[in-house]
């Protein structure tokens, strides 16, 4: 059975910017379980690429302050405040920002569902990247 | 039995989910929204060294498709060889403009995908091999 939808508009979209792959699909399919569109990209060029295809309908990007590129993370929240000032950036500056900023999106979702708490995410996202740590040690 | 295997039995219901690997940003896009409207559950990277961390962090997948030509120090026959020997029972699909398809399934992937490829073939093969793990 599908979530009733807030309202019959167009999905909204958020383009998630963050180059740890792992946090990155814990996010993305967080928000995808509150309704949202989500484009991924793992550098601030690959945000670019996708901000620069109108197809993408991106209207929120959500960008981990560590995200790697040929320019950092503030350089494309000055690149969208220059070529798409409608969009709305957050920065978000350690992996519990992200989840919070994601809870804080997710609350305003398209779905009427609550979301699971942020710090369900940030421990799942440790948990794996303990996992991976340990992999790569042996 | 294999974790792929477990993972199958203890939830026969929910969605298989597929690692899609692949470099260039826009066809990820289409090929995994084409695999999410068809219902699958997909996890997204950007290149091998990635979907390496994925494996290795114990995220389990029930299929990879997978670009070979990619940034960074795993292609995605390197990542096939870590699958072999790891994830011995996970199924590849591998994409690609240059490798010949015979190296591809010599290498161990079950199928193969010439670029540019459509779609809906795209979408025929990941469910002819989804199909075979039911």
């Amino acid at each position: 059975m599908s979530a009733p939808t807030r309202s019959p508009g167009p999905t909204p979209s958020i383009l998630i910017v963050d180059s740890d792959v792992i946090s990155r699909h814990v996010i993305a399919d967080y928000l995808r379980h509150c309704g949202y569109g989500v484009v991924e990209a793992a550098t601030t060029d690959e945000a670019i690429t996708a901000l620069s295809e109108a197809s993408l309908g991106i209207d929120v990007i959500l960008c981990d302050v560590g995200a790697i590129g040929s320019q950092p993370a503030f350089g494309l929240a000055h690149w969208v405040r220059s070529h798409q000032p409608q969009l709305e950036v957050r920065l978000a500056g350690s992996l519990e920002g992200v989840a919070d900023t994601a809870a804080d999106l997710c609350e305003s979702g398209p779905h009427l569902i609550k979301p699971y708490e942020p710090e369900a995410v940030v421990d799942y996202v440790k948990q794996l990247r303990a996992a991976r740590n340990r992999a790569r040690e042996t | 039995m294999h974790v792929v295997k477990e993972a199958l039995d203890a939830a026969d219901s929910r969605p298989a989910r597929l690692l899609v690997v692949e470099d260039e940003l826009l066809i990820r896009m289409l090929i995994t929204d084409v695999l999410r409207d068809a219902g699958y559950e997909v996890i997204e990277a950007v290149s091998g060294d990635e979907a390496l961390d994925l494996l290795k962090a114990g995220v389990v997948f029930d299929l990879v498709l997978s670009d070979v030509r990619m940034p960074g120090s795993t292609d995605g026959l390197a990542l096939l060889a870590f699958a072999r020997q790891n994830l011995a029972e996970l199924p590849f699909i591998l994409t690609s403009g240059h490798l010949a398809p015979e190296i591809a399934l010599a290498e161990g992937a079950v199928g193969f995908l010439a670029k540019p490829y459509g779609m809906h073939d795209a979408l025929a093969v990941v469910e002819q091999e989804v199909a075979k793990l039911r």
